[in-house]
């Protein structure tokens, strides 16, 4: 249980300080250099999830690479995936139109409290392995009563601020952002996840859960704009990881990073990544400045 | 138990006093004293007392006092000191005597023609093997980064003392982490010597008197730390006259004045210093930059007063604070420290000094108040610590130090909360925790035979958590069961342990000896930092059930000897370390605001062996070293590296440093400073997978690559003003040159995405200094 959200906004802050430590060294700068690396065996990446939405779930096979491949990554084909939980087991079929991403049928939904297994049987062994298996329990969410948007200049962002009775439980969250329908936060470096440490059974009078930033065309809120959140009730280890990816795929000042570590995700048998399964709500605001 | 302690340590001690001076019968008389400089009336510390007939001598203490017992009768005795000119004094001994000697610093840099006096070859003589004692002189002719002189910058230049990273005052004695350093600055603890992250320390050169660093072979009296011991004395304040010395530089001035309140009988300094720098921020163009401010200011102040023959009593104290703060955040930090000493001779055989210290170091950091996320964070460390010291000087061949220490420690990790109306953020505190830490020790430096000296001593230390506290219980994969609460005052844990120290050198002839040594050290109290280049944001955390005191074993050996009438010191050392329950973090770790922080701990060993090599010249006009450090420092950690060994952060393999100075005429001198060390251990991505539509790198092992070899050449050039017959006012300018061929040192490696190409990835490295002149005026009055 970490105190995330002082520390994420003083992390921001940090690198400001550090903006202005860079200034008053005079000279410091960034550079490109020619850096080699070695080489380090393939790994099956998986990523993937089942949620309470009534939809095709989704989960996407690739193979590890090279640090400085320049490509996609590449799929893992004719794969046997299936996601069980105890009573029911739904078979994923792999994408006619997409290598390696295999969807549920549509009308699936996962059920809160229970738990869920994926297998992966490969077609072709990767590093020795052709059997992966991953676990993730379902955790329940409660709506949010309200979201509401705001223009904060100092940031040159709009804030998606909540509005919330967090129950007395521990509960760990993962928020998205639509802006008319579009999903905004379309890589795991934009979601905010968080415990609930800051406001545990209380109202969260406004807890920020969205940035939209201006230097970004895409994200820019106009007057009538409809702004979705999507609130996610997800296990303390899928948090963990989205904090890990987080933190490993920003900036490293070595003022505050720590050394650079891997990612641990669920997969056993040497796979790395995560099977997560979570429960979902919306709400939405019009952004009226 | 204790009884069979005493009865062990009374009879190691025993020799002491069968010295074979005794053994003549006739009766010994005592002379003790000071020796001053003659200008200022400063104390000098470990100035030589050399006794001609009997080729045997002592040195003065910490407090510029010394005492030797001799049987009676006729006697030359030199009193001498690096730099300054030494006193011979024929002595009829016939009854105790106190003389106290003012020794008057040798013009060197102003005279054409230098008499090159005799050196002390005490480098060679004295049991100290590790040591490395700079004086402020020496420190101030280095060339500079912004032309601000500092003695942490300084001491890394000094073999065995590596640097974290760029600019950073942090440094690493043989492989130890950062926080193995105990830093003291008037016997006081500084928690965090840095200014501005780390470009600066807190030290400000013009109210520092003496710099000693204790590589390994740290003396009894002292202990917390598991690495070093940087023992930082002030300036007690010039008690002859009153003057003035300050500087004017590009992004700091600072003033120091001093003199006597009564003459000869107490004294003042006064010292304060203050960067401007952020000045420049407000011209930058980028509003995002333009209206933040960031500087640093320091004070040091201290009275001096001598109450009588056999009494003194010394006041000093140091604030320093940092500030960074534009209209969305602020954050400032600093350390405090009081110390208030009393030197009292209850013969002219013992010495004591009784000590009582302050230190505190906090920070706070937090959005102003007004907005929804308006908050304050605070974390604060406070030490408050009793000391009892003597110097028990029985005959010339023995120096018997005991003494009794005892300190209360209390951490404040860190609260936050909301402020305002509006805020969103709910209040968080975290447990402060309580901590007592005792020593007793007793060391003897024994001369047994002419060529061979011995210190041998011991401490006893003991380390009490108490509540109120908190203690976490984890499980083996450190996830918590359950927590106890304990009342104030109970003493709920407890570590002792006994650390031996022995140090031996044999003179092998006048100008060379070997000499060994082996320490045990014990650490209770740690920094939770596993930054590559330190922050302000410093935790520290007490040892605990779930946290076992660090300790270390030593062992180091030298040869040293002197060329050139001891003009020309050299010497070569080699040295093992292993340190267990070093303390290292699991991946990720969060070590802020974390109640649960023990869990993010992993426990390991650290070994670390070196060779370090050393040759410093002090001839006519020239002066300067060059140290060279060949070492390794390798860690363990069950949960980290899958348990395989791996190259500690500190572990850089070659490590030179050469530094210059060269007087080309009366008033003119220039210097300057080349260092080279192998790049800092790192580890970086060997393969790549893409989660969460973002590329997520693959590692290898745990420091498995090396950042690129850092080195870097600067120059300075000193011009001083004219010696005239009755000119009060000297002033001095200094031009110096920071990396002069602009070689761009990785501070850090990121990797980037292509802008162009989101599927490409490139490797970006960040450099803070290119090459910076500055000037600086320094003057004297």
């Amino acid at each position: 249980m970490k105190a995330k959200l002082y520390i994420h906004i003083t992390r921001r802050m940090a690198s400001n300080f550090l903006a202005a430590v860079f200034m008053l060294s005079m000279t410091a700068c960034t550079e490109r250099i020619e850096l080699e690396l070695d080489s380090t065996f393939t790994r099956l990446v998986v990523d993937g999830a089942i949620t309470t939405d009534t939809t095709a779930h989704c989960v996407r096979l690739t193979k590890s690479t090279d640090f400085y491949y320049s490509g996609k990554p590449p799929a893992v084909s004719g794969a046997q995936v299936s996601i069980s939980d105890g009573e029911q087991v739904f078979v994923l079929t792999e994408d006619s139109l997409e290598a390696g991403l295999y969807k549920t049928t549509a009308g699936v939904f996962g059920i809160a409290g229970r738990n869920y297994r994926l297998r992966i049987d490969l077609a072709e062994a990767i590093n020795g392995q052709s059997r992966y298996e991953a676990e993730c329990m379902l955790p329940q969410v409660e709506a949010l009563d309200s979201i509401k948007v705001v223009y904060q200049p100092a940031w040159e962002a709009w804030i998606v601020q909540c509005y919330a009775l967090d129950p007395p439980t521990v509960n760990y969250y993962m928020f998205h952002i639509y802006k008319n329908g579009i999903l905004m936060t379309d890589t795991i470096d934009k979601v905010i996840a968080t415990d609930d440490v800051l406001f545990n059974g209380s109202y969260t009078n406004g807890v920020v859960i969205g940035f939209l930033q201006k230097e970004y065309p895409r994200e820019i809120v106009n007057p009538g704009d409809v702004i979705t959140a999507r609130i996610a009730g997800i296990t303390r280890e899928y948090l963990e990881f989205i904090w890990a990816v987080q933190i490993e795929t920003g900036y490293k000042n070595p003022l505050i990073s720590g050394p650079p570590a891997n990612i641990r995700g669920n997969i056993k048998n040497g796979g790395i990544g995560f099977f997560a399964a979570y429960s979902t709500r919306f709400a939405s605001c019009v952004f009226q400045p | 138990m204790t009884t069979r302690l005493i009865a062990c340590i009374t009879l190691f001690l025993l020799p002491a006093f069968l010295s074979p001076l005794q053994a003549q019968g006739t009766r010994k008389y005592t002379i003790s004293g000071y020796v001053k400089d003659s200008r200022s009336g400063e104390e000098l510390l470990g100035a030589t007392v050399f006794v001609q007939e009997l080729k045997t001598g002592t040195t003065t203490n910490v407090y510029g006092f010394y005492s030797i017992s001799l049987p009676g009768g006729k006697y030359s005795i030199t009193w001498s000191f690096i730099g300054y000119e030494s006193v011979t004094r024929h002595i009829d001994l016939n009854q105790n005597l106190q003389v106290s000697v003012e020794l008057a610093l040798r013009q060197q840099m102003l005279k054409e023609v230098v008499v090159s006096g005799t050196r002390s070859s005490e480098n060679v003589r004295s049991t100290e093997t590790s040591v490395v004692k700079m004086d402020i002189r020496t420190i101030r002719q280095i060339p500079a980064l912004m032309g601000e002189v500092d003695i942490l910058k300084a001491i890394q230049l000094l073999p065995g003392v590596q640097t974290t990273s760029e600019g950073a005052s942090g440094f690493s004695v043989r492989g130890g982490s950062p926080d193995q350093n105990l830093i003291q600055l008037d016997e006081a603890t500084v928690y965090n010597a840095s200014h501005l992250m780390g470009f600066f320390s807190v030290f400000n050169n013009d109210a520092i008197k003496d710099v000693k660093l204790y590589k390994g072979d740290i003396p009894a009296s002292a202990g917390g730390r598991l690495s070093s011991l940087l023992d930082v004395r002030m300036k007690d304040g010039n008690s002859k006259k009153f003057s003035g010395t300050g500087g004017i530089g590009t992004i700091s001035s600072r003033l120091t004045l001093e003199g006597p309140l009564d003459k000869d009988k107490v004294s003042f300094i006064l010292s304060g210093r203050r960067t401007y720098a952020d000045l420049f921020l407000r011209l930058s163009k980028d509003e995002d930059l333009n209206d933040n401010s960031l500087y640093f200011y320091d004070l040091n102040a201290k009275i001096n007063c001598n109450i009588g023959e056999k009494d003194r009593i010394f006041i000093s104290s140091y604030l320093g604070r940092d500030i960074f703060k534009n209209p969305d955040f602020k954050m400032n930090w600093g350390n405090q420290t009081l110390t208030l000493r009393w030197n009292h001779l209850f013969s002219q055989q013992l010495f004591s000094n009784f000590t009582l210290i302050s230190s505190r170091f906090d920070y706070g950091l937090g959005i102003p108040e007004g907005k929804a996320e308006s908050f304050k964070w605070v974390s604060q460390l406070d030490d408050y610590a009793l000391k009892a010291d003597f110097g028990y000087y029985p005959n010339p061949g023995n120096t018997i130090r005991f003494g009794l220490h005892s300190a209360w420690h209390t951490f404040i990790p860190g609260s936050a909360k909301g402020i305002g109306d509006n805020t969103f953020f709910n209040e968080f505190i975290l447990p402060a925790s309580y901590a007592l830490e005792h020593a007793v020790y007793l060391q003897n430096e024994q001369q047994l035979i002419p060529r061979l000296s011995i210190r041998y001593g011991a401490r006893f230390s003991l380390f009490q958590n108490m509540g109120k506290g908190v203690v976490y219980r984890f499980d083996e994969q450190y996830e918590t069961i359950d927590s106890t609460v304990y009342p104030a005052g109970k003493v709920f844990n407890h570590y002792a342990g006994m650390e031996p120290r022995l140090a031996l050198t044999w003179m092998l002839d006048s100008t060379s000896s070997l000499k060994a040594s082996y320490s045990r050290t014990l650490q209770y109290i740690h920094l939770a930092s596993n930054s590559a280049s330190g922050n302000p944001l410093d935790v520290w955390f007490p040892s605990s059930p779930n946290v076992k005191p660090q300790k270390g074993d030593q062992v180091s050996a030298g040869y040293f000897r002197n060329f050139l009438s001891n003009q020309l010191e050299t010497s070569a050392e080699v040295y093992y370390k292993k340190n267990h329950h070093s303390v290292d973090f699991k991946d990720h770790a969060e070590l802020l605001l974390n109640p649960e922080l023990e869990g993010e701990l992993r426990f390991g060993e650290t070994e670390s062996y070196g060779l370090e090599f050393y040759i410093r010249l002090q001839k006519d006009r020239l002066n300067g070293w060059i140290s060279y450090t060949l070492s390794r420092s390798m860690r363990k950690t069950a949960e980290i590296n899958d348990g395989a060994a791996y190259r500690s952060p500190y572990d850089r393999p070659h490590n030179v440093a050469v530094v210059v100075n060269y007087a080309l005429g009366k008033r003119t001198s220039c210097g300057a400073n080349w260092v080279y060390a192998s790049g800092q251990p790192v580890t970086f991505p060997t393969g790549r997978a893409v989660i969460g539509n973002k590329i997520v790198p693959v590692y290898s092992d745990r420091n498995a690559y090396r950042m690129p070899a850092y080195h870097r050449l600067d120059v300075s050039l000193s011009l001083r003003s004219k010696e005239k017959t009755g000119r009060k006012w000297f002033g001095e300018w200094n031009f110096s040159i920071y990396n002069v061929y602009a070689r761009k040192n990785a501070w850090t490696i990121n990797f980037e995405t292509d802008p162009d190409n989101p599927d490409l990835i490139y490797a970006e490295k960040t450099y803070l200094f290119s090459i910076i002149p500055s000037i600086t005026y320094n003057f004297n009055f």
